[in-house]
């Protein structure tokens, strides 16, 4: 760093010249994803927005109209069960799906013989089409015929429900049942998110955990002490977008229940209920405001992890 | 000592089986469907889906063997709506539900040769190669420049600007689909590859953040080392920084892959020729309106998923590969 | 340091030739090119069809594009999904021709996205208004002109087990043929199993989707008002009596008098699973391919399904029972149709195509139009058409090509909330089912719901024109 240079005469807001140089390398790196923000992202939300505003059906020029779709929203039952369906998903998913990730990530991160193909095994469900995957749960989950009640009447806890007055669950056709399900095949996606541990694992220092081991440190205590605060980078990144991904769930209810929502809108997610908007119904202003008003939920909730991961995420190069 | 380490060892190896078998199960029942004949392919009512594809057993007449009654069989014929059987010796006239068909091992590997000849497979394939390789590229390098100025580089504003870019992920795609048809239509770009592979260049908010979070843990005393040495920005980006991230960049270099390779939805709505389509839309053709080839159906996603698995299989070591930290005290 | 500038020079050098190696040859098909070449006129049909289909209807174009040299038809199969369609269409830039089905062309045509053919049908043999069935007609009629051609659709009949009737004792020929006998029949059908399970019911009238919408109109009832501007389903009785016996089918735990027939909720919901979830529909695990379910409403697609999949099911068809007193008709709920995009760069030329496809070949020889309809296993739009010997060669086929010729059709009528108003119907129904709701609640929240949304879609001109 050379030596401050002289000011400019600007009054208390002066940069010094390293400064002006980081913020000209800055922006330089950044202006690949700037350029594109302006040509591809800027003109999309801002019609967007103004949709959410408006009569629209997509073709006929939008009529303004206020407030009045977000007035709408908030009488709408089914946008409130649509928005709790999908809180339901993600305090369901997320927080167990993100340990279930880094036990599994630490599992294959051992030099075990066959660990590669371990790795590959527990990544495929993310690489298999969902038209082959959905045909396959939908068997697992089949009240009847399945395997998981299958497993389950071997293991005679029908006997044990019976006893009580209960039966089985139907799962996916059962109101209650239905959204666990669908949570239940959310953890077995894990993959890629235990693929983004495990390079998070990979960038752990070996020196680190020779020292725990002079300290005599076992095992867990090692990874308490030493893994989990090093890869807290990734945590955060694997809860933000688990955040974002789960609000904007969608593609495998739409395959799983045949794009109804069902039974009975319990399975009808935001995302669906807004997909049913825009493309159903062709009612593309409320969509817009539907799709705003996720927006400003996902953009608090993340803003809230940001702020608090100050507190808990150790960045090794600081 | 050893024998702890081996039973550490073969815990290990149990707990993964177990766990490997449900995760597994998906590929084995698609890769196993893809070798049976259609009326194999869902679970009978009532009973577990088919693992081991089967074929019928036959007579030296070609006449099928069948079991009625706990006895074994052979089918002659129909009359009316009964079948007609020969049991030991016996010609009985039974109904066809009592009767099954007994069924051996036997692999109908039909499929794939159906499945080759109802899309144009070697066209749709280079063009999801060209896209995805394009795509792979562009990303890997805009991603990375973007992430290192809002990893290692301090500027004011910074954390803002890395916000809006985080926000631009949080608005559902229906919500723009609309109006960004409109932008590419205004460049021209419609029914050409150019809206599929362009905006790569410009950098994804996802891997933006990725790389964003592991560059941050690349210790800040290595950058400040090489600018003594007298690189400017750029030289640190390409001789400590890159380096160093290997890990990260192949998992993003993968996941866009992946991402680009089963995309549907944007090729279909971007492109206007039959002759750019991608794999992922070919998958579509083997499903119309009132039927589904479903045998033909699971052969091209076997061959199409493949390929990927065993890209996944050979750059794993990527991903697990340390960190030398040399030259640094702990 | 030199060292890493020649790893990143290699590495450019080897995505250069990657990608060298990748690029996509011209677009655009050799046949294509040399109709070009020709002077041809290029259209582009955009299908919704896939697969079996799409092929099927590509060689009847093929066929069209080999008969003469002005026009070379470029096809792409687009499938159901609307957004293509959608941003096509928004954007300035649509296809000349395109097949759709009608709902999707009562929510665009009231926007101006596609011209009007009546004028042009008028001069074209076969294509006038009595030629079609009544309800396609109407299907593709708004403010009283017509925005599209009717390809196909489908007709409905009550399939039944044979083998399943003669296990309950029933005469395995003589299917029920009214409501009452309807209701005997299922009860006798419905075999419980081990443990509470029920292993194979007689009958839903749900199954294989929702037909609440058919219900209403087979118990006489009118969903609309006379003009078809408003819902006014929960004022007219008939129709509430529908939904009441849809409802009955599902037993009230609270209810010591359920009716013989009634199935307990969740054993009716994983019924109904059976069918709608994954590929089961299309395969040989169709519940009623293998006896879970006796009697169903089905549609004619299944002469050509069952002998393909469930060849040893030994099945019959007959009109579905309907209730005493009400007028006979028969279900047909919607159509596939093409239309000329109004942004449509050479609509001239599409006509022409369009002529053609229509148009029979020469004396006797039928049109591609009804080829088609026929290779697919659908029934035509049109009377003509459907009265070939070909549609009337299976008997099975001829029950269901039967009930639209002899009875006017259940359909939904155009309107741009047509696909709101079929969800609403059906979650009705469910919340019913689910004892969430009692009818007439339901419907009154169907009406306010489908309304509501039809006022904000009408044009708003009609209170500007008021003196």
């Amino acid at each position: 760093m050379g030596p401050r240079a002289a000011q400019d005469g600007v009054g208390g807001g002066a940069m010094t010249r390293t400064e002006r140089r980081n913020l000209r390398n800055g922006l330089l790196f950044a202006s690949p994803y700037i350029f594109g923000f302006l040509v591809f992202t800027l003109y999309p939300f801002a019609a967007s927005v103004y949709y959410s505003f408006c009569n629209f059906n997509a073709i006929d020029p939008p009529v303004w109209t206020g407030l009045d779709n977000y007035k709408q929203m908030l009488g709408d039952a089914t946008l409130r069960t649509s928005l709790f369906n999908t809180l339901y998903f993600t305090v369901g998913s997320v927080p167990l799906g993100i340990v279930f990730a880094i036990l599994l990530a630490v599992l294959l991160n051992q030099k075990l013989r066959g660990i590669s193909v371990y790795r590959t095994v527990f990544f495929l469900p993310t690489i298999v089409p969902l038209v082959a995957s959905a045909v396959l749960w939908l068997w697992v989950l089949n009240p009847e015929s399945g395997l998981l009640n299958g497993i389950l009447r071997a293991m005679n806890v029908d006997g044990a429900l019976a006893a009580v007055g209960l039966s089985l669950p139907n799962w996916l056709s059962d109101e209650h049942w239905a959204m666990p399900s669908l949570i239940l095949m959310s953890f077995w996606s894990v993959g890629g998110a235990v693929v983004i541990f495990l390079a998070g694992l990979a960038d752990v220092p070996q020196s680190l955990y020779e020292v725990a081991d002079i300290d005599g440190a076992g095992p867990l205590r090692k990874f308490w002490n030493v893994t989990l605060p090093m890869i807290t980078p990734t945590i955060l990144f694997n809860l933000v977008m688990g955040l974002i991904g789960a609000f904007q769930y969608f593609t495998q209810v739409y395959v799983m229940t045949a794009g109804t929502g069902g039974p009975a809108n319990k399975t009808l997610v935001y995302a669906l209920y807004l997909y049913q908007m825009a493309f159903k119904y062709l009612n593309m202003g409320y969509a817009s405001a539907m799709g705003w008003m996720l927006f400003v939920l996902v953009l608090i909730c993340t803003l809230g992890v940001l702020y608090t991961s100050k507190r808990w995420v150790h960045y090794y190069g600081d | 000592m050893a024998t702890k380490s081996l039973a550490k060892s073969v815990v290990a190896h149990v707990v993964l089986l177990a766990a490997s078998v449900l995760f597994i199960a998906p590929f084995v029942w698609m890769v196993s469907t893809s070798l049976k004949h259609e009326t194999q392919i869902f679970p009978k009512a009532g009973e577990p889906p088919q693992w081991i594809p089967t074929t019928e057993r036959l007579d030296e007449q070609g006449r099928r063997f069948i079991t009625y009654e706990g006895r074994t069989g052979v089918e002659i014929g129909n009359e009316d709506v009964k079948k007609v059987i020969l049991v030991e010796g016996e010609e009985l006239r039974v109904w066809p539900e009592d009767v099954e068909i007994q069924q051996q091992v036997g692999i109908h590997w039909q499929n794939y040769p159906r499945a080759f000849n109802m899309i144009d497979f070697w066209l749709n394939l280079r063009n999801t190669l060209f896209i995805c390789a394009s795509v792979v590229i562009a990303t890997v390098v805009s991603c990375s420049l973007v992430a290192y100025s809002f990893s290692r580089i301090e500027w004011p504003g910074r954390d803002a600007v890395f916000v809006v870019v985080l926000a631009t992920m949080m608005l559902p795609y229906e919500v723009t689909l609309i109006p960004l048809f409109v932008v590419y239509k205004w460049l021209g770009w419609t029914g050409s590859f150019k809206p599929l592979i362009i905006p790569a260049f410009f950098g994804t908010p996802f891997y933006i953040f990725l790389l964003r979070q592991f560059f941050m843990g690349i210790p800040k005393d290595l950058s400040a080392a090489a600018r003594i040495d007298g690189c400017n920005e750029l030289g640190i980006f390409a001789h400590v920084i890159i380096p160093l991230s290997k890990p990260a960049l192949a998992t993003t270099a993968l996941f866009m892959f992946l991402y680009q390779w089963a995309d549907f939805l944007n090729p279909l709505i971007y492109l206007q020729d039959d002759r750019q389509y991608t794999l992922a839309i070919a998958l579509q053709q083997f499903q119309s309106n009132h039927e589904a080839e479903w045998g033909p159906l699971m052969a091209m996603s076997t061959v199409i998923t493949a390929p990927v698995i065993v890209l996944f299989f050979l750059a794993q070591r990527t991903f697990i590969q340390g960190i030398t930290m040399t030259g640094l005290k702990g | 340091m030199f060292r890493t500038y020649l790893s990143w020079l290699g590495m450019a050098l080897a995505c250069a030739v990657v990608l060298a190696f990748l690029w996509p040859s011209e677009a655009g098909s050799e046949a294509e090119r040399e109709a070009l070449r020709n002077g041809r006129k290029i259209i582009t049909y955009w299908d919704r069809s896939q697969g079996h289909e799409y092929e099927t209807h590509n060689e009847l174009i093929r066929e069209f594009n080999a008969s003469q040299d002005r026009i070379y038809v470029r096809t792409l199969s687009v499938g159901w999904r609307i957004e293509k369609l959608l941003t096509a269409i928004a954007s300035g830039a649509p296809p000349d021709v395109c097949s759709m089905e009608a709902h999707t062309l009562s929510q665009l045509a009231p926007q101006g996205c596609f011209v009007a053919l009546d004028s042009w049908m008028a001069t074209q043999p076969n294509m006038k208004p009595d030629d079609f069935f009544d309800h396609l007609y109407e299907m593709v009629n708004h403010e009283g002109r017509v925005w599209g051609i009717p390809t196909l659709t489908d007709s409905y009949c009550l399939l039944w087990n044979k083998a399943a009737f003669r296990k309950a004792g029933l005469d395995p020929e003589r299917p029920p043929r009214t409501l009452k006998e309807l209701e005997e029949f299922a009860a006798k059908l419905t075999v419980r199993g081990p443990g509470g399970t029920v292993e194979q019911i007689g009958f839903l009238p749900w199954l294989p989707w929702d037909f609440t919408y058919m219900w209403g109109g087979y118990f006489g009832g009118e969903w609309f008002d006379k003009e078809r501007t408003r819902v006014t389903a929960a004022s007219d009785p008939n129709i509430l009596k529908s939904l009441e016996w849809q409802g009955s089918w599902v037993r009230d735990p609270n209810d010591p008098d359920a009716p013989a027939y009634a199935l307990d909720s969740e054993v009716a919901q994983a019924f109904y699973n059976g069918f709608s979830a994954g590929g089961a529909y299309f395969s040989a695990t169709n519940p009623f391919y293998t006896g879970k379910v006796a009697m169903i409403h089905e549609g004619e697609w299944q002469c050509t399904f069952i002998p393909k999949y469930a060849p040893s099911l030994d099945w019959g068809v007959a009109p579905i029972p309907q209730p005493e007193g009400a007028p006979p008709r028969s279900y047909s709920p919607s159509t596939v149709l093409d239309g000329i995009p109004s942004g449509s760069r050479n609509p001239d030329e599409a006509l022409t195509f369009l002529a053609w496809f229509y148009a029979e070949r020469s004396e006797n020889e039928p049109s591609p139009a009804s080829d088609y309809a026929f290779l697919i296993h659908n029934v035509p739009a049109r009377r003509v058409e459907a009265s070939q010997e070909r549609f009337s060669g299976d008997p099975k086929f001829k029950v269901f090509v039967n009930e639209l010729m002899t009875k006017p059709a259940v359909y939904f009528p155009a309107s741009p909330v047509g696909r709101l108003f079929a969800d609403q119907t059906q979650v009705a129904r469910e919340y019913v089912m689910f004892g969430l709701s009692e009818p007439e609640a339901a419907l009154k929240n169907l009406e306010s719901k489908v309304n509501a949304e039809w006022d904000r879609v009408r044009p708003k001109t009609v209170s500007a024109a008021a003196p």
